[in-house]
């Protein structure tokens, strides 16, 4: 555009600069959805800074004490649809003490004020008691969509409020996925009230009371646009097939409990209810399935793509005349149960898998030495699946060769996520450290964005990952390295490095001051259980302004050895709520 | 303890190769932590030494699986996967039982054979040894549904699946 105005006169330069409304502008920025785009588009020049702010309806923040919700309003005045990220990745596996922060309250109490049109909240990690819920329904006459994702701080109380509050005319989703929440009974579902119909989600799955079923099968019933269906546990198979019934347009579904005793008249209603639900795409649940009753799913399964057993500890054979039913299999999660032999079922029966999780089912048996899956299966799934780019492999032994072949197979991998679950554990036939194995990862797989290295690993890892890795945004490692040296590698080599979680690691005060020009560029920095101490974090502090140093005191710790420390960059400044073993440095 | 547990094994630090010294402290760790409980003053680093006591799998952050996911699997059901399952026994007028775990057993036989020494009786099952007098003993099992039934009807892998506890019972009773 600049360039056609080269050879004009000032005076229509001018004109022509001032006849492009910003209406219009807006209305072409409009289109452009993702985040990082509408950061690049902000950039450009003030008038599309300006132009990007009053457009932008979806905000999207990574962390939420990176900005303070003034901040946040007074530069976006539309936004409709909010997506907060607040604990650090390690508290899902409580590294981080209770009452660490992250709570959404006074997010809640500003937004009432500046977005009182707000439609969605997604929350992850973030904390939310009962009486913001209820603040939350009663405040926003538009709200639409609740997303709560490893959360906690609440109780099904909090859901009775959103419930029996919410304007009966626009909730659409309410998404309750793996918190820490106080289950205090299922009456929460009985409040929704009678003429309520606009659910489109519904996803209770983490839930473990009891519900009130009959509540449950009327709000099925009514709710003809439900598209999303997530029961707990305490749902029978004969009351599933009762809600199927209702809801032949589900596109996904997580069943309850699947094992019951089923007379044939009753087996055969849940195959043709199963029969019904042509339009799944997403299937999980299925805790306590048998080989008993999975045939009776095998209707439903002719359009999946994503298939969840990881509650379901299905053997090799049962997951092996599964498969085949569904052609279409794009992600699936499973556990170690199907051993070796059900991932080579996989290899032989999912050419389109992309995705592969594999947990285990007896984590915290140290001694286990039959059962669980193995290098082998590893190789197995990547010789038949050569689309996989996504993998998540829990296993207690693992060797550089047998990598070496998956990567060979599948070299598209955009997250490589391998977990030795014995730690320091040496390749399971040379005894040799794992360096080579990840050494190929990142040397083959250029595309890749997330990685997390596991078994016994040296310096000589990192100084892979640090030389190839030139993709690489989001790093975990536990119990690994030799020294400096190799966190050192890392953050030199590392350009679009966001995320770096590092736990039991014998990286001290040099490998962190190394990054010092790093963290600004990274949304944080977790380092737990490491040699870092409160002298090196104080320098940190100090060196850097605008940056969080920090540094979460335990009990009976030595005072200047820093356990752990959390780095991010933020324009709101220290924390203002931080607890008293949260030093802000 | 006989094993000498010098300080170049155990003070790890970044100078050392950790990778190798962990690798051979780990075989060592079982002997380091009985050291620790005896309270010798050895210094390991925080890794090895918070790893080898169990606050670990108490504390359970490692493997790094969401908790959810962690108590799911703690509760599974799956028979397959358990290493064991105790179940109450009495013996009619005894009024202290014991436990026992089936799951160590193969069969009927072995059950039997164990209770047998537990209680210094014999127990009889009544389709293999006939006809019965009044003073032997049968074994009993409360299931599921909480009706108590003679044992040894059902193949062994079904009855895992549905007993809760044991009684033995004089049969005159039956």
């Amino acid at each position: 555009m600049a360039s056609k105005r080269q050879k004009d006169s000032p005076e229509e330069e001018k004109k022509q600069a001032s006849s492009f409304p910003d209406e219009v502008l807006e209305c072409v920025l409009g289109f452009v959805k993702s985040h990082r785009d509408r950061s690049s588009v902000s950039l450009v020049c003030k008038d599309w800074y300006n132009a990007e702010r009053w457009s932008r309806t979806h905000v999207f923040i990574g962390n939420c004490y990176s900005v303070s919700p003034e901040i946040l309003v007074r530069r976006f005045p539309n936004i409709r649809s909010v997506t907060l990220k607040g604990k650090p990745r390690f508290s899902d596996f409580n590294l981080v003490p209770l009452n660490w922060g992250a709570d959404i309250h006074a997010w809640l109490v500003v937004f009432a004020s500046a977005y009182s049109f707000l439609e969605e909240l997604r929350l992850k990690r973030m904390t939310i008691t009962d009486e913001s819920l209820e603040f939350l329904a009663k405040s926003f006459p538009n709200f639409k969509a609740l997303s709560l994702v490893s959360c906690d701080g609440f109780s099904t109380d909090g859901l009775k409020a959103i419930v029996a509050h919410c304007n009966y005319r626009n909730l659409t989703e309410l998404d309750i996925l793996e918190n820490g929440i106080d289950d205090l009974g299922g009456s929460w579902l009985s409040c929704f009230p009678e003429n309520f119909t606009s659910l489109e989600v519904l996803n209770f799955a983490s839930l473990n009371s009891e519900v009130n079923f009959d509540a449950l099968e009327r709000l099925v019933a009514r709710c003809k646009s439900l598209k999303v269906l997530k029961v707990n546990k305490n749902v029978t198979l004969e009351q599933l097939q009762r809600l199927l019934v209702h809801t032949s347009q589900l596109t996904e579904l997580g069943t309850g409990s699947f094992s019951q005793e089923l007379t044939l008249r009753e087996y055969s209603e849940l195959e043709s209810a199963f029969s019904n639900c042509k339009n799944l795409y997403t299937l999980s649940g299925l805790s306590e399935a048998t080989s008993l009753y999975l045939p009776a799913l095998y209707p439903a399964c002719v359009n999946l793509t994503f298939l969840n057993l990881s509650d379901a500890a299905l053997q090799s054979a049962e997951l092996a005349k599964l498969l085949p039913h569904c052609p279409h299999l794009r992600r699936l999660w499973v556990l170690d149960t199907v051993e070796d032999k059900g991932l080579e079922a996989v290899g032989s029966s999912c050419p389109l898998l992309e995705e592969l999780r594999v947990f285990p089912a007896e984590p915290f048996e140290q001694d286990v030495v039959i059962g669980g899956v193995t290098e082998s299966g590893f190789v197995a799934v990547s010789q038949g699946c050569r689309k996989l780019h996504y993998v998540l492999y829990f296993c207690r032994r693992m060797t550089n060769s047998a990598v070496a072949a998956v990567v060979k197979n599948c070299p598209d991998f955009t997250h490589f996520r391998l977990c030795i679950m014995n730690p320091w554990e040496p390749d399971y036939l040379t005894k040799e450290p794992m360096d080579e194995a990840f050494g190929v990862v990142v040397k083959t797989c250029t595309k890749l964005q997330r990685l997390a290295v596991s078994g016994l690993l040296t310096d000589l890892t990192f100084e892979y990952i640090g030389k190839y890795a030139k993709n690489l945004e989001t790093l975990s490692v536990a119990f690994a390295g030799s020294s400096d040296r190799g966190m050192q590698c890392v953050l030199a080599g590392c350009p679009k490095l966001r995320k770096l979680e590092i736990r039991d690691c014998p990286f001290g005060n040099a490998a962190l001051l190394s990054g010092l020009e790093r963290y600004e560029s990274m949304r944080s920095l977790w380092m737990s259980a490491c040699h870092v101490t409160m002298n090196g974090c104080r320098l940190l502090a100090r060196e850097m302004p605008r940056l969080n140093v920090e540094v979460i005191k335990e009990d009976g710790s030595d005072d200047t050895h820093a356990e752990k420390v959390y780095v991010y960059r933020s324009v709101a400044g220290p924390r203002r709520d931080a607890p008293p073993f949260v030093l802000t440095l | 303890m006989g094993r000498s547990t010098n300080s170049s094994s155990s003070s790890i630090d970044s100078s050392n190769h950790p990778s190798l010294s962990c690798a051979s402290s780990l075989q060592t760790k079982k002997d380091l932590s009985t050291d620790l409980r005896l309270g010798l003053n050895i210094s390991t680093s925080s890794e090895i030494d918070n790893f080898s006591n169990n606050s670990r799998e108490q504390s359970s952050d490692w493997p790094p699986l969401k908790p959810l996911l962690r108590s799911t699997l703690a509760e599974k059901g799956s028979n397959r996967q358990r290493t064991s399952y105790f179940v109450k026994v009495y013996m009619e007028g005894v009024p202290i039982g014991r436990k026992l775990d089936l799951f160590a057993h193969n069969d009927y036989d072995g059950l039997v054979r164990t209770l047998g020494q537990m209680f210094r009786t014999t127990i009889l099952c009544p389709d293999i040894d006939g006809v019965l007098s009044d003073n032997d003993h049968v074994l009993t099992y409360e299931d599921k549904e909480g009706d108590w039934m003679m044992v040894g009807d059902v193949p062994w892998e079904m009855f895992l699946t549905t007993v809760k506890r044991l009684k033995i019972t004089r049969a005159d009773k039956c």
